[in-house]
């Protein structure tokens, strides 16, 4: 079948406003959890409709039940007036129902035109086209406004351009109703704008939307009603004139939060770390130094070399050039394993690839830095090895039956806080952490920031890597902004404006993302 | 956020012990239906005869186990056993005490196990490509070794061993026992055992969580290596000699044993008691066959079947159905 830019999106049939898609006791069990209790809800056709809530309120369930991900426990999915079973994926999306899930999943080892038509793909006499098939790609992406080539391998681009890539690809096919899970979660500032841009477009054309988001400012941005999940159970509806921030979230957690950003100020004490003239793969030259009781962030575009700075400083990759000091004596730190002896601790950027071990338990993942201190001799202290995990699952909240669940059945915010959680208990002096709330909800930010102040207090530095402006803004002590590489600024707590930053972050001029080949 | 979300519903995760019952219930099931169905099945000669048989590919299974675990296979194993059985034999025959004999064979699988650890960390060869490498040369160098003849041993408190029975119960399947135990704490109970399954699950996030991996790998490869060398030493002293050709086709039995078990070959999934269940379970369907004289043939087939139903069953299982 042949797909071009031209058929992509089908004039949907309804009149706008009219119900496309009902839900009735829509209900979802899972072994040891009610992950969806029974749901009714109506969306509109063409509307942007807004789904919030806590981690593991059974915001992707409902999404996953929309598009035959998962079978559905009991209930009714009435669309466009008809009773529908959504059995299997291909189901759904022969009705028109698309999705772009919380967790890329796409092939990372094909290009990103044999991504986009993946399933659909362009052949004659059994043979792929591939040219084609690149060319009507880059044409669909160039066409959304995506600054990304359609010939490169999908694991090449960041996270953040992969999800945009599936973005591109949910609205190949004929769509009538997309559902956007935590879209933003991985992208910068200029790539969540390109998404909107998409979404604005789409709403245009009349496909309905569901957006699900952990970020109220783009529910505000985008949405024309909001729904709020809270323990498997629609809390409520509400038109987005109509309601605010504060309400929202009362209606999330049961309680409000005066404060999301917590910052505590310590006066910075010994050196703990200090990077001279470091360089290696994907930055260079970065001169840096963290303190006791100080948070350094780094802030700029994905790809900017963050992460491979960190990285290298954790000892996971070689460094090509520069020095490393630690608590002012130089070292050598040939592996994560130097580096963790010295202190230092990360949790990881990608919670998939580089966090979890999502076929194992969550205690066993919460516990596996610490092994070593939770066992005598050769064997491990059972009960020690249940106390720490417990402790960790209780103060952070992390939604799971036991701790014997695996980490795979936990929602994509509570994995997050097992990436987090496991290096509390370590007794680190410096934490990295890699976009440490990806996916997390107000309530649990505000605990983690919080946690951030207990480490500081004890007399650990912090790095905090974030992509999202706020979250460095409102923590960071000393703000370091990189671009392609280098370091390119440095700022004092909230010395410099908003605008300001992103610009240096941003370069002057439109560099093409991803473009590397 | 509720908390009794947190103070958890009925844990359902008791999947090992329960999956081990089920398969402790299908051994049992069988010996029953064969106690009836053949006279000969039950009685005290046969039974000794099967734990002798189950024993050595059970020990196997336990080592291939851990090698699976961390997502990867040996499948050495067989050739190691019939290498150490070479190896065993020219020492005793040179006079070396049985003692010294048994250790340096022991070192021999360890040394084997090592080079399997190296090629798979320092080279970064597939785990399939270097164990089927040493698979076909150790075949090779052990019949370079004895011109391709048997050797057979002239010791007789050797061969006695494999023979002999402590209180009542063969001593070869105590070496199960002997083996299984520290393996069983080993695995379970121990921060390496923890490390085998979290490399298999996700070497990176192992890595980065201070997990030394190549370690880790190399340990799991000795285990193995040392495992077969041993079996390899019960394999000579229970038949009598030396043979770089024997114990044919042994990994693809220990490696079924495994997965009969409860071992993932995608990793990180796997236990100490499953594969020995297995490697017995597999035994009595052998054994059984060979008592209702079904063509040996069959036997082969009924083993496939058998992988095929257990390892859909479990699987059925592992996703909640
Ligand atoms: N495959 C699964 N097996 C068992 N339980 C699951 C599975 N998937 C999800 N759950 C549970 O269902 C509940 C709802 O999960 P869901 O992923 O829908 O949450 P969410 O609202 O999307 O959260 P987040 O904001 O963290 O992404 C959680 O308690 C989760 O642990
Ligand atoms: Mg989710």
């Amino acid at each position: 079948m042949t797909s071009t830019a031209q058929e992509l999106h089908p004039a949907p049939t309804l009149e706008p406003g009219r119900t496309i898609l009902e839900l009735k006791g829509l209900e979802k069990r899972y072994p040891g959890t009610h992950a969806l209790k029974p749901v009714d809800l109506a969306f509109k056709s063409g509307e942007i409709h807004a789904i919030v809530g806590e981690n593991g309120a059974g915001k992707s369930t409902l999404i996953k039940l929309l598009t035959g991900v998962m079978p559905r426990t009991s209930g009714d999915v009435i669309w466009e007036g008809k009773s529908e079973a959504l059995a299997t994926p291909h189901e759904a999306m022969a009705l028109g129902i698309n999705a772009v899930h919380q967790e890329v999943v796409l092939c990372r080892h094909l290009t990103v035109a044999a991504n986009m038509f993946l399933g659909e793909e362009n052949s004659r006499y059994g043979i792929l086209q591939q040219r084609a098939m690149v060319k009507d790609a880059q044409k669909i992406i160039d066409d959304l406004g995506f600054d990304l080539p359609a010939h490169v391998v999908l694991g090449d681009l960041t996270i953040g351009q992969q999800q945009l890539i599936a973005a591109a690809r949910a609205t190949v096919r004929g769509t009538k109703f997309l559902i956007f899970d935590e879209p933003t979660a991985y992208l910068t500032r200029k790539e969540a704008d390109q998404l909107f841009k998409l979404i604005r477009r789409l709403k245009g054309e009349g496909v309905t939307i569901i957006y699900i988001s952990h970020r109220m400012e783009e529910v505000f941005e985008l949405a024309d009603r909001v729904s709020v999940l809270r323990d498997g159970t629609l809390v409520g509806t509400r038109n987005i004139a109509e309601t605010n921030d504060a309400e929202l979230v009362k209606m999330m957690i049961n309680r409000s939060i005066e404060q999301v950003y917590h910052k505590e100020h310590f006066t910075p004490g010994a050196m703990i770390v200090e990077a001279r003239n470091l360089s290696g793969k994907g930055f260079e030259n970065v001169s840096m130094s963290v303190r006791a009781g100080e948070i350094v962030g780094l802030y700029g575009l994905i790809g900017a070399g963050r992460s491979e700075f960190v990285t290298t400083l954790y000892g996971r990759h070689r460094k090509s050039a520069g020095q490393i000091l630690w608590e002012g004596k130089p070292v050598q730190v040939n592996s994560e394993h130097d580096a963790i002896r010295l202190g230092m601790a990360l949790a990881p950027e990608s919670r998939r690839d580089q966090g979890l071990c999502l076929n194992l338990p969550v205690g066993l993942n919460l516990n596996l830095p610490i092994y070593k201190r939770i066992s005598s001799n050769m064997l491990i202290s059972g009960a020690k090895e249940k106390a720490e995990a417990d402790r960790q699952i209780a103060g952070l909240r992390i939604k799971t039956p036991t701790r014997s669940a695996l980490a795979s059945s936990l929602s994509g915010g509570n994995q997050q806080k097992i990436v987090i959680g496991k290096w509390l208990a370590h007794g680190a002096k410096l934490f990295i952490f890699d976009e440490p709330t990806v996916g997390v909800d107000v309530g649990t930010k505000a605990e983690i920031y919080r946690l951030f102040g207990a480490l500081l207090s004890k007399g650990a530095g912090i790095i905090l890597i974030s992509s999202y402006l706020p979250e460095v803004y409102e923590l960071a002590d000393t703000l370091h902004v990189f671009r392609r590489g280098k370091l390119v600024a440095t700022h004092g707590f909230r010395t410099a404006n908003h605008e300001d930053i992103l610009t240096q972050a941003l370069a002057e001029k439109q560099e093409k993302l991803g473009g590397q080949k | 956020m509720s908390t009794e979300a947190i103070a958890a519903e009925k844990p359902k995760r008791n999947y090992n012990a329960l999956f081990g019952l089920t398969l402790l219930a299908l051994l049992i099931l069988l010996w029953v239906i064969l106690s009836v169905a053949t006279q000969s099945f039950a009685s005290g000669n046969n039974i000794s005869n099967l734990l002798r048989q189950g024993s050595m590919i059970a020990i196997l299974a336990v080592g291939q186990t851990f090698v699976i675990i961390t997502g990867g296979i040996d499948l050495s194993v067989g050739a190691v056993v019939g290498f150490a059985t070479v190896i065993a034999a020219m020492l005793i025959n040179a006079g070396v005490p049985v003692f010294l004999a048994i250790l340096i064979t022991l070192l021999v699988g360890v040394a084997i196990g090592l080079f399997h650890g190296f090629g798979i960390v320092k080279m970064g060869l597939p785990p399939f490509i270097i164990t089927l490498a040493t698979l076909t040369s150790l075949r090779g160098i052990g019949l370079l070794m004895t011109n391709g003849n048997s050797i057979s041993i002239n010791n007789d408190a050797f061969q006695e061993f494999s023979r002999n029975s402590f209180v009542g119960v063969p001593n070869l399947f105590w070496m199960v026992i002997l083996v299984g135990i520290p393996a069983y704490i080993f695995l379970h109970h121990s921060r390496w055992g923890r490390y085998l399954y979290s490399v298999g699950s996700n070497a990176e996030a192992s890595r980065l969580s201070g997990v030394n991996v190549q370690r880790t790998i190399y340990m799991a490869y000795t285990l193995s290596g040392l495992c077969a060398a041993f079996v390899g030493v019960l394999l000579a002293s229970r038949i009598g000699i030396g043979n770089p050709t024997q114990a044919e086709g042994w990994e693809l039995q220990a490696i079924a044993s495994s997965v009969i078990g409860g071992t993932s070959l995608f990793g990180a999934v796997g236990s100490v008691h499953g594969p020995l269940l297995g490697a017995f379970i597999l035994a009595t369907i052998n054994n059984g066959a060979n008592l209702l004289n079904v063509n040996a043939f069959w036997q082969r087939i009924i083993t496939g079947v058998l992988i095929i139903v257990i390892v859909y069953f479990d699987g059925l299982r592992r996703r909640g159905k």
